[in-house]
């Protein structure tokens, strides 16, 4: 995304992140599907990152990580400091590559919920949490990425939804879509 | 231009990143009454209210996801009841001709009152929030220091023991659950009496371990292991006797001391309503608490019931309950 966002696209994340992160802790968390929760927090933020850019990405994420952070009772820092990383990243992919492939927001979910899973259990390592390295907790892994992959996509259509009348027109995606139509193509002007 | 806006975009991340850092350095290495963990504390004082609105709320929706689970898992577990319920009218019968005798026995000691439930004053919570990943074995209650709540006090709900409450707030608590890798329980099989330490199993976060048992233990497939009533250190939560925390899944025979895997009653990852047992102060656990906090390591272990005769005729002395 070029240039500052506007002030009504971060309203309209700040609003989606509270939401969201409510919802995650008083419904979602409460239905195991395959013996593992559904955890939206990374998959909003990789999705924002991917609509928004790197730097919006990153303060979504460490924005919606503080607030799990806050409402779960849980260590301060851990979870804004992976999702920051996982919405920089997402960010990146969109400002880098900029994929169009229909199939990219279930791919970037399910890259976003292992990074995210796996750097969280990087860090509870790292702050001491005694538990071993296992394969109930691999179980757990794999499982949480391929619930996480299986909603991707609805998920990405509510953050799309939601967030669409905020973004600026991208002058790449338009010029795009002019030379896909015919006249304003360069080749069709010679 | 260009080189503005990438050193803008790093300078964001590193920011972000070196915030979170100090955060978690500062909240890790902080006392539980420090600064951050009060700013925790508040928020969840405030959201409190708003999540159990919301759990309310969205508790039609929660059940309908739920139902589809619920109607997978149903057959199989109708099967598994009429087994039970087989196997429990056998029970039923040989307990009914145990039940005389053992109320004679109780009578003749004078312990029927003692250290049951109701002495802990239970508070019925409903649980707001639930932790979504592996790494946090808790939950946040809607009851906390308004309603007698305290650190340390057991949770309950209708199949067994839940855990114990690790934090308060003014309206809202935190409950550890049993299964979280810093709980242990003093424990006995119900039918050996053999007692040992529950944890958590390692590399199954689902599972549990009723550990430190005498070698020449036994111990069958099925048999319910419960609160023994001691506590084996002072950070210890005193459980009340009897309280149901399994069953017995297996044994294993391969160290010194026996142990056996232990599978919750209680369904951790379903928990809507449960009870605190609110121990007020100068009541009878508040005060086996405190004389098992001054005894030495050693001889926690063995607080027995003499000790909770002894406490007991001590606290009616000075006017207690």
């Amino acid at each position: 995304m070029s240039g500052a966002p506007s002030p009504g696209l971060l309203w309209r994340i700040a609003a989606l992140g509270v939401v969201v992160v409510f919802f995650q802790i008083g419904v979602v968390s409460e239905v195991p599907v395959f013996g593992v929760s559904a955890d939206l927090s990374p998959l909003l933020v990789a999705f924002v990152g991917l609509l928004c850019g790197s730097v919006v990405g990153a303060v979504t994420g460490f924005g919606v990580g503080l607030l799990v952070d806050l409402a779960l009772v849980q260590t301060l820092g851990v979870t804004s400091l992976v999702l920051t990383v996982v919405g920089y990243f997402a960010g990146r992919l969109r400002e880098a590559r900029d994929p169009q492939a229909a199939l990219t927001p279930l791919l970037v979910g399910a890259a976003g919920s292992a990074a995210a899973m796996v750097l969280y259990s990087v860090v509870q390592f790292l702050l001491g949490v005694d538990a071993p390295v296992s394969w109930e907790l691999l179980r757990q892994i794999v499982l949480g990425v391929v619930v996480n992959t299986i909603i991707a996509l609805p998920v990405w259509a509510l953050v799309r939804r939601c967030l669409i009348g905020g973004l600026p027109e991208d002058p790449r995606r338009r010029r795009r879509r002019a030379y896909t139509t015919g006249g304003l193509s360069p080749l069709s002007r010679s | 231009m260009y080189d503005k806006t990438v050193r803008r975009r790093r300078l964001v991340l590193a920011l972000l990143v070196v915030l979170s850092l100090i955060l978690l350095t500062a909240y890790f290495g902080e006392a539980s009454s420090g600064g951050l963990h009060s700013v925790q504390r508040g928020f969840l004082t405030v959201v409190s209210p708003i999540q159990n609105g919301a759990n309310k709320a969205l508790k039609p929706v929660r059940d309908l996801i739920g139902w589809f689970g619920d109607t997978l898992h149903a057959k199989g577990q109708r099967d598994e009841l009429r087994k039970q319920v087989s196997k429990l009218r056998h029970e039923v019968i040989a307990n009914n001709a145990e039940k005389h005798s053992y109320h004679e026995l109780l009578a003749l000691y004078k312990l029927d009152n003692q250290l049951s439930v109701s002495d802990y004053h239970p508070v019925t919570a409903t649980v707001v929030a639930k932790s979504p990943n592996v790494w946090y074995s808790t939950v946040t209650i809607d009851k906390g220091e308004s309603s007698g709540v305290r650190v340390n006090d057991p949770v309950i709900n209708s199949e067994g023991l839940v855990g114990k409450v690790a934090q308060v707030a003014s309206d809202g608590a935190q409950v550890t659950l049993i299964t979280d890798s810093s709980v242990g329980v003093s424990a006995r099989i119900g039918t050996s009496g053999a007692t040992g330490i529950v944890q958590p199993k390692v590399g199954d976060p689902n599972d549990l371990l009723l550990q430190y048992l005498p070698a020449n233990t036994q111990a069958n497939k099925g048999e319910y292991v419960v609160t023994s009533g001691t506590v084996s250190s002072p950070d210890d939560s005193l459980y009340p006797p009897g309280i149901p925390i399994g069953q017995v899944t297996s044994i294993n025979e391969e160290s010194a001391y026996r142990s056996v895997n232990v599978h919750p009653l209680a369904n951790l990852h379903d928990l809507d309503v449960v009870q605190v047992l609110t121990a007020a102060r100068g009541s009878l656990p508040a005060n086996l608490g405190q004389v098992t906090a001054s005894m030495p390591p050693g001889r926690q272990a063995s607080a027995s019931g003499e000790q909770l005769a002894s406490v007991k005729a001590g606290g009616e002395g000075e006017g207690g309950p």
